[in-house]
């Protein structure tokens, strides 16, 4: 059974105009799904709706077969869903360290915050040199890394990860990606989106196709990767 | 006389860096410019200055003030009046503030009074002498009490769980969101730390100012430019833009004339904002 299920979400930012037009998928657990498709598809939307920073108009979603349609992201992260938003969104002021921690921020119990910093720190030993510099004076990669390392703090048994390249390097990109494989190979499950679709295909198990806010392909990542027509519309190639 | 007039002046500064401080704080938690910051000082002395003349202990009325005020000025002020329009634009939530200023200054001169009363010298009248050296124990009691609570204030901030997710809130409220932040409830509780830092302004001031329907407007305006002039998004910004202008109004009655003390510190005001628009401790917001 999928440990994520999403059914016919219809959402957007203005009443007038819905973004997501009927979106289903499902996520099983310790795989990695990745939701391809042009810009405007709604892909960055799905997140916002699944997260509860955007209300879903119809639908449902259900986590671990809890009903989770239109929950506070607190909700959420106490039942080990964590988010990495699009975007740079660490906290300029505040330290590396004071940002990771700031991920356990809905949880009370020091001692295990403390094993599961240590546990980032081990996966992220950058972020160990830096844990006392301002997590503004980062690189855009290394405030990438924090993103990642921060929402590992809750353990998550699920994260969705939101363009993690965008904006950075090719290097830089690199070095993100391969983080991400080696979060994967822990066992993690996760649901990405990506630019870099191919780069994402090549990590995941599982692929949906959007269009317009609906779903247009989905199947085995391996597959959608060699799908002519995706290829020849997202791919390039 | 010239190291009067600095402990004199920061005396001033203290106050009015403690009122910046709380400008910068809602600001920084709800992008709120509190209009009616003054008044809500001016409420708070008129309520201490009833209670203590109902008879009841200073210490007492400061502190039944500060509960009042934190309910008050706090939590219902940001539950009733910034709340239902907080997604609106800033200027919907400024004008509600003004609209707070005139109805606080307009009720309480009209349902208690429009006199000037005098607020008791809680901190005693003889002066302390430090060899040739005469220093007012309001002064140096201002001083005192004004850096304990910034001291206290910027402790919370740093140190503290609720501190951190002020700081989050301030810095990223969308990453702040995302890690389960009630940005809500964080900014009520800004509210009412305000109130509260109000409560202890209003009474460092009240002696001085004497307790009047008007007299938080003025403090108002000053803890406004002062955190303008040091950068209305940051703590150090209040804190150093409330020390400069009690400082350059001293000097300036002092050495020009009293007349020209809000002059003077308009002019620095538009210099620093015409060379450093954020403030001179500011940053650039997006």
């Amino acid at each position: 059974m999928a440990l994520l299920k999403a059914r016919n979400i219809v959402a957007g930012y203005s009443k007038e105009l819905d973004i997501l037009n009927g979106v289903s998928l499902d996520v099983k657990e310790g795989t990695m799904v990745s939701i391809i498709g042009p810009n405007g598809a709604g892909k960055s939307t799905i997140f916002r709706v699944l997260f509860g920073l955007l209300p879903a108009r119809e639908g449902t979603v259900t986590f671990d077969g809890q009903d989770v349609t239109n929950p506070s992201p607190a909700e959420l992260l106490r039942l080990g869903i964590t988010f990495v938003p699009q975007g740079r969104h660490v906290f300029p002021l505040m330290t590396v360290r004071e940002n990771l921690e700031l991920g356990a921020y809905i949880r009370k119990d020091r001692k295990g915050i403390q094993k599961d910093l240590e546990r980032v720190y081990d996966l992220f030993p950058l972020l160990r040199e830096r844990s006392k510099q301002k997590g503004g004076s980062l690189s855009g990669g290394e405030m990438q890394t924090l993103e990642m390392g921060r929402a590992m703090l809750l353990n998550p048994r699920l994260m969705f990860l939101d363009e993690p390249s965008l904006g950075l390097s090719p290097i830089m990109a690199n070095e993100v990606f391969d983080k991400i494989e080696e979060i994967r190979s822990a066992g993690s499950t996760m649901l990405i989106v990506e630019q870099n679709a191919d780069r994402s295909l090549k990590m995941s198990d599982y692929a949906y196709v959007l269009e317009t806010g609906c779903n247009k392909y989905e199947g085995p990542a391996e597959e959608i990767r060699n799908n002519e027509e995706v290829k020849r519309l997202y791919l390039g190639g | 006389m010239f190291i009067q007039l600095v402990v004199s002046g920061i005396s001033i500064g203290a106050i009015y860096a403690l009122v910046a401080i709380g400008f910068t704080l809602l600001w920084q938690a709800s992008r709120t410019v509190n209009f009616a910051q003054g008044d809500f000082l001016t409420v708070s002395a008129v309520l201490m200055f009833i209670l203590v003349c109902l008879g009841v202990p200073f210490i007492l009325a400061l502190l039944v003030t500060v509960g009042i005020s934190a309910v008050l000025l706090g939590y219902v002020v940001k539950r009733g009046i910034i709340q239902p329009l907080i997604d609106r634009s800033h200027t919907t939530i400024i004008v509600a503030t003004i609209a707070l200023s005139f109805l606080a200054s307009n009720s309480i001169s009209t349902f208690w009074s429009a006199q000037c009363k005098p607020f008791p010298q809680i901190f005693g009248m003889t002066p302390y002498r430090f060899g040739s050296i005469i220093l007012s124990r309001q002064h140096v009691w201002t001083i005192v009490i004004a850096i304990a609570l910034i001291l206290a204030i910027n402790l919370f901030i740093q140190r503290t769980k609720p501190g951190k997710a002020m700081q989050a809130v301030a810095q990223n409220r969308e990453a702040a969101k995302i890690l389960g932040i009630n940005i809500s409830s964080v900014t009520t509780m800004v509210f009412v730390m305000n109130a509260v830092i109000v409560v202890f302004a209003a009474m460092l001031i009240a002696p001085v100012y004497m307790v009047r329907f008007d007299m938080g407007a003025q403090l108002g305006l000053k803890a406004f430019y002062s955190a303008t002039i040091g950068g209305f998004n940051q703590i150090r910004g209040a804190l150093l833009g409330g020390f400069l202008v009690g400082v350059i109004e001293t000097f300036t009655s002092a050495y020009i004339s009293t007349e020209y003390r809000e002059l003077v510190v308009l002019v620095v005001l538009i210099a620093v904002i015409l060379i450093r628009k954020e403030g001179l401790l500011g940053t650039e917001e997006r």
